[in-house]
């Protein structure tokens, strides 16, 4: 792909999400300027490099959605929801378009069609004056009829009347230029003939002589005392463009025979309009303007920056460009001696006059063949300097944008380094044992402890990069919950704490499809309606809160609603008739079990199914996404008062440690998170209880469970030996393992089962240990599953 | 060169640029019935259109150049345009 391409790609995610946040927060602060500015710049930003590939229908939408939104800025429209709605939507259609863009470079086929719905949309509030880009886009720019000006009269009058005749006939019109260069323009090497000489299809030129010419003695030829008349066929945009450099020197009119007649005859014009004004208008539209707008902006940006810009040398440089940009844009102003608040002042008032740019720039056909002159520097580029050393610019810290791949590929290597460095402490014990060197040893040792703690920092440094804030987990809510609860007619607030609580990238994307689920469930079945809510004595407007907090080595992530909780009754008379608990559960369990039995699979109180939620794969697909982050899932409910669902995950999922047991001459891994001891019970404190063997540890009955049948391996404990036993807990239960021996802990990499072993559930992932075996880590749910089948 | 300067007749020879027209309206000054020939001239400044049109020489012979002759010619010779109105506004 094109880098350029890729590039900007990349930066239109960024902006997509900064115009979708800026969008919502703007429908909640309505008029904002600040906001609008930021959605307005952002979308700006994002015309201004689509036009940089051939993606005409991507320029012509956000064209006109950054014309709706520059008509918020400048106070002519209030944005509403319904505007909101047509933006997103533009927003969303442009998020479809990339996507394609990313697989084929190219935009899909239904781009136009489906943009041109839109673009109408975008531009109904704008009202039928604002259509007029679109129409000039196709091609057929309305003719403007303007007054004859006094200065016609420097045409000679036999040959105006018969253009006069001849535009008549024809219905057509022609173009007239007043052309009056400035009386130094000499000195700035510019040859006014010269210029007109370039006019393409030049019908006649006439010139316009002074009052009085001087005394040939006194005479200056350095000082330019003429100015000329030029009457041409060629399009206003080409005139617009051959005389882009000296646009307050010239008048452009365009004249139809009515208009010249009237002028020949001595009547007034018709229009009473000013002409000038008339003509001068579409010259605006053209480069110059363009970057005077973009001046604008960033003396705005640079102005509204507390305490940049003050005094001194900043200030002018500020006030110049800003003279400059206004010259250009047809309004000249007087900005001598201002302060930052005047200068400010100006700039909005300027911002609000200058008209958004066409979408197209005007077809320069017919100029191929004329010689374009070497461009003189342009008036606003001049100040630029203005704009390079712009204080509003980003001078924050330097940040590097690195694809996910490479970090992991490079958290991937740290893995291996401390698997290679582990191997060392083989090397050592076999320097000492075979080949008998306890000081080459002792040394490799040494070695070992300074490689560990660089590979430690490595560690940590990589596992830093790889930390993200949560806000990326919740970026995706507020439009959720907004497009959500207009669908479902009710009002919710949403309310995020904790934000920037940082955890693994991993955890961070794990996490997005369970909270999903969890705060639609919310959204559909936790809220009420806002009559019910009323009727119940509650705040119209429910409340949904986000919250994140760390934890020591863990990330807590609570999805809280205020609505109508989860009534423990019906959900046991639920899962009763769905044949998920029987008959005594149903009269023994409490409350607090009763809602937990939403996690179970198959579960589901809807009476009707939505195509929100309903269908009963919710919860119980959250607890399992989540359990195998090595996560847990808690839900806490208080009939009518609301329900707040708990997730605690680990907070990086890219080194696990764990305990290494041996089973049968095998060793296994558990993830030390869920080993709660490990016990030496004599063999004459094992007992039975029905056919399971339990242990009494501090007066609670733990039943222990044979790792070795529960795996399948064949092993006899010798008689009478102490029995070792990992006690883990799992699901806030206390289960024995009974082991053969007990190793130490290790960090690993866990990589999961993959190929041909994916189907194998009761182990979570293969990690490679330093002396080179494969260590298989146990997924203890599934092998306490195991051991009860085979019980 | 684009000037050749003699005692009453000068020639302008392809494009005569700003560096010229000082040496021209010099010229235009002190010879008494100044001629000028334009055959040979692709381009005149703005300054020497001026200088022309100021001390008006009698133009000798008309110029290739399609420009000069069909549009800047008829402003010098006064056959049509507003030549005639010279020094007083447009009505």
């Amino acid at each position: 792909m094109n880098p350029l391409l890729a590039q900007f790609l990349a930066e239109a995610n960024d902006l997509l999400a900064q115009v979708d946040e800026g969008l919502l927060q703007l429908e909640r602060v309505p008029g904002d300027p600040e906001l609008v500015n930021e959605v307005f710049r952002a979308a700006h930003t994002f015309k201004g490099s689509s036009g940089l590939f051939d993606f005409p229908e991507l320029t012509r939408l956000t064209h006109a959605a950054e014309d709706l939104l520059d008509a918020v800025r400048g106070g002519r429209l209030a944005l509403d929801s319904q505007m909101t709605d047509d933006l997103l939507a533009a927003f969303d259609l442009i998020r479809g378009w990339l996507a394609h863009v990313t697989a084929h470079e190219r935009l899909p086929a239904s781009a136009g069609g489906d943009a041109a719905g839109l673009i109408t949309r975008l531009r109904s509030p704008l009202g039928g004056g604002d259509t007029a880009p679109a129409a000039a886009t196709a091609g057929v720019p309305a003719p403007v009829i303007s007054a004859a000006p006094d200065w016609l009269a420097w045409f000679d009058a036999e040959w105006l009347t018969e253009i006069a005749a001849w535009l008549g006939t024809t219905s057509s019109t022609m173009r007239f230029v007043h052309y009056t260069p400035d009386t130094d323009c000499f000195f700035r090497a510019e040859d006014p003939l010269h210029l007109v000489r370039q006019v393409p299809a030049l019908e006649r030129l006439g010139l316009v002589q002074p009052p009085a010419w001087p005394d040939p003695e006194d005479y200056d030829e350095y000082t330019c005392l003429i100015s000329f008349v030029v009457a041409t066929r060629a399009a206003l945009g080409e005139l617009d463009y051959l005389f882009r450099y000296v646009p307050d020197q010239i008048e452009i009119v365009e004249l139809d025979a009515g208009a010249i007649t009237r002028h020949l005859s001595g009547e007034p014009p018709l229009t009473a309009e000013e002409p000038v004004t008339v003509a001068i208008t579409p010259m605006i539209d053209t480069e110059l303007a363009a970057d005077a707008r973009a001046v604008l902006r960033a003396a705005h940006s640079a102005l509204t920056m507390e305490g940049v810009v003050n005094e001194g040398p900043r200030l002018r440089s500020v006030r110049h460009a800003v003279t400059a940009a206004a010259r250009a844009l047809g309004v000249p102003v007087d900005l001598a001696e201002s302060g930052p608040d005047e200068l400010l002042a100006t700039v909005a008032r300027l911002a609000g006059e200058a008209a958004p740019a066409p979408a197209m720039a005007a077809p320069m056909s017919d100029m191929s063949d004329v010689a374009v002159p070497p461009p003189p520097p342009m008036v606003v580029p001049a100040d630029a300097p203005g704009r390079a050393d712009d204080p509003g610019g980003q001078v924050g810290t330097r940040v590097l944008k690195v694809d996910q791949e490479k970090v992991d590929r490079l958290m991937e290597l740290v893995g291996e380094l401390n698997v290679a460095k582990n191997g060392l402490t083989f090397l050592a014990d076999a320097a000492e044992e075979e080949f008998g060197s306890r000081v080459l040893s002792r040394r490799i040792k040494d070695q070992y402890a300074g490689m560990h703690r660089i590979a430690e920092e490595l560690q940590a440094a990589v596992m830093d990069v790889r930390m993200l804030p949560l806000s990326v987990a919740f970026g995706r809510f507020p439009r959720l919950v907004r497009d959500l609860s207009r669908r479902l007619g009710k009002t919710i607030d949403l309310v995020t704490e904790g934000e920037d609580t940082m955890a693994d990238k991993d955890v961070i994307e794990a996490l997005g499809d369970p909270l999903v689920h969890l705060v639609r469930n919310s959204l559909d079945h936790g809220i009420e309606t806002a009559e019910e809510r009323l009727a119940a004595g509650k705040h119209g407007a429910a409340k949904l809160t986000l919250a994140a907090v760390a934890d020591g080595d863990a990330v807590i992530v609570e999805v809280a609603d205020d609505g109508r909780g989860v009534d423990p009754e019906r959900v046991k008379r639920k899962a009763y008739e769905k044949g998920l608990i029987s008959e005594e559960e149903l009269e023994t369990l409490t409350d607090t079990e009763a809602v937990d039995l939403v996690f179970r699979p198959g579960f589901s109180t809807a009476d009707q199914v939505s195509d929100l939620s309903g269908r009963g794969v919710g919860m119980d697909a959250v607890r399992a996404s989540v359990e195998k982050l090595g996560g847990t899932v808690t839900m806490r409910s208080k009939l009518g008062q609301g329900t707040s669902t708990r997730l605690r995950l680990p907070l990086s999922m890219a080194v696990t440690q764990v305990m290494v047991v041996s089973v049968a001459g095998q060793r296994f891994g558990i993830p030390v998170d869920l080993v709660v001891e490990t016990v030496r019970v004599p063999a004459g404190e094992m007992s039975r209880v029905l056919h399971q063997e339990v242990v009494m540890m501090r007066g609670e009955v733990v039943p222990v469970v044979d790792l070795a049948r529960a795996l399948d391996m064949p092993w006899t404990l010798a008689e009478g030996a102490d029995r070792p036993i990992l006690v883990v807990s799992v699901n806030n239960q206390r289960v024995g393992l009974l082991v053969e021996q007990f190793h130490r802990e290790v960090d690993v990499i866990l990589k999961p089962m993959e190929g041909l072993l994916a189907y194998a559930d009761e182990f979570s992932g293969t990690a490679l240990l330093g002396d080179g075996l494969v260590l298989l880590v146990l997924n203890m749910k599934e092998v306490l599953g195991l051991a009860a089948r085979v019980a | 060169m684009p000037l050749e300067l003699h005692e009453e007749t000068a020639n302008l020879v392809g494009v005569v640029t700003v560096d010229e027209v000082e040496q021209l309206a010099g010229w235009l000054r002190t010879a008494k019935r100044p001629k000028v020939s334009l055959r040979r001239c692709n381009h005149l400044h703005t300054g020497a259109l001026q200088a022309l049109l100021l001390f008006k020489p009698k133009i000798s012979s008309a110029p290739n150049d399609a420009f000069l002759a069909a549009q800047v010619l008829p402003l010098l010779t006064g056959s049509n345009g507003p030549a005639h109105k010279q020094g007083s506004d447009p009505p």
